[in-house]
């Protein structure tokens, strides 16, 4: 039924105010005004797609509705429109750094700015740190004995952020930067998954994506060896790129095993 | 040429996610995108508990409101609290879309024609069960090839 979203229409006390604020500090081109039936005077202005923004002159405007919150609009800028939009912002007398910065994901960049009425908004950008393969450049990482790791246990590891993974057929070491965009996963022991808090994905031990709102790639693995004395060794600085789970990529917990990966899956 | 793309999404407060839920849902045809932080550790850092929503090309964040937000009158269909969302519909599907809001009894006002010379077509308004406003409309310039938002999967 719905063929796409149309326009916002937001209140404003003083239209030629907020007229000039939404073309010169957020950057919106002015369409026109009245073209549009409303409740009072209105500016018509246009973002890069077919959506509007309708501003509607009023006595008086409630921009956060009492006993709220949250509530908010956000921009979706390209990064070079948000470099610019930053020294605007600056230079409008805004702050900005991200209030939020530390929920969110490498690569989200993101403001929050007043309009002159209190409409809040949410000025956000996605830079390619977003979904690169990130690598610590950390060497080989020591994990210990084999026999250390009981049938289903799961062991994170702060330097090369990876976990790694008893199941029962043997090893797995699990990148722990999630596949949407470079959120760090943590593991829910409680509900046997890995966990996203950045935008909410959730893998099994596997790395497969689980049921849930964020179907995202397969984790990726980093290489596992396993000394002739038992010790256990996962190289973080290669990333194995995977279309899902396969048995073949799991290390057997027995000396001298070490993961197989086909060239073209290295990253 | 703006300096802005597109809006990405908004972040609006609801009373009650599964009242939310089968208006937006089994009224407008939303999909559910998300549930955000539904997690207890979540909830004691702070983070807020949400839902979300895709409506056409637009992601709605369905928060709850900490406390009753006072709602607007039942005859208010326009106006008051700040903001509005309006969703596009083709001109050929604009009576099949006023029917079924008379189906669902959604109380709405208009159709409202715009002037000639502006974009829109006409439009009618109505609220979400917790009084947010939204507004659908047919738009004169339906078949004008705008740029495409940049795909992102967030929120
Ligand atoms: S970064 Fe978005 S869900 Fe992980």
């Amino acid at each position: 039924m719905i063929d796409g979203f149309s326009h916002i229409v937001l209140h404003v006390t003083d239209l030629d105010r907020s007229e000039a604020f939404y073309r010169d500090v957020f950057g919106l081109d002015v369409i026109g005004r009245d073209l549009v039936a409303d409740e009072g005077r209105n500016s018509l202005l246009g973002t890069n797609t077919r959506q509007r923004v309708l501003l509607v002159e009023v006595p008086e405007v409630v921009a956060i509705r009492p006993n709220s919150s949250s509530i908010h609009h956000a921009w979706l800028l390209t990064i070079d429109e948000f470099e610019r939009a930053k020294d605007r912002f600056a230079a409008a007398g805004f702050d900005i750094n991200d209030s939020r910065a530390q929920f969110r994901a490498r690569g989200e960049n993101s403001v929050d700015i007043f309009d002159p009425d209190g409409h809040r908004f949410q000025v956000q950008a996605y830079s390619p740190a977003a979904t690169e393969v990130i690598k610590e450049n950390t060497g080989p990482i020591a994990c210990g004995h084999m026999d250390d790791y009981a049938v289903g246990a799961v062991k994170a590891f702060v330097k090369g952020k990876f976990f790694l993974v008893r199941i029962e057929e043997g090893f797995l070491a699990v990148s722990r930067w999630c596949t949407h965009m470079n959120g760090l996963l943590s593991w829910k022991q409680e509900h046997w998954h890995f966990y996203c808090p950045m935008h909410g994905a959730m893998f099994n031990r596997k790395g497969e994506s689980l049921p849930c709102s964020r179907p995202c790639p397969t984790l990726r693995l980093h290489p596992v060896t396993i000394g002739a004395d038992g010790t256990i060794t996962v190289d973080p600085d290669t990333a194995i790129r995977r279309d899902g789970f396969d048995p073949a990529q799991v290390v057997p917990a027995k000396a001298g095993a070490s993961s197989r990966f086909p060239e073209t899956a290295l990253c | 040429m703006a300096d802005v793309e597109t809006l990405s999404h908004s972040g609006i407060s609801v009373h009650d996610l599964k009242e939310a839920e089968d208006f937006y849902c089994g009224i407008l045809g939303a999909q559910v995108h998300g549930a955000v932080n539904f997690v207890t550790e979540d909830t004691l850092k702070g983070r807020s508990v949400h839902q979300s929503y895709t409506l056409g090309d637009f992601l709605f964040a369905l928060v709850l409101a900490p406390d009753f937000m006072p709602m607007p009158p039942a005859d208010k269909l326009m106006g008051v609290n700040g903001f509005r969302h309006a969703f596009a519909v083709r001109h050929a599907d604009f009576d099949a879309t006023i029917a079924r809001l008379k189906a669902a009894g959604v109380p709405f006002k208009g159709p409202v024609g715009h002037p000639d010379k502006g974009p829109f077509g006409e439009s009618v308004y109505f609220k979400d069960p917790s009084g947010n406003f939204l507004e659908l409309l047919w738009r004169r310039d339906e078949n004008v090839d705008y740029a495409k938002a940049p795909q992102l999967d967030v929120g």
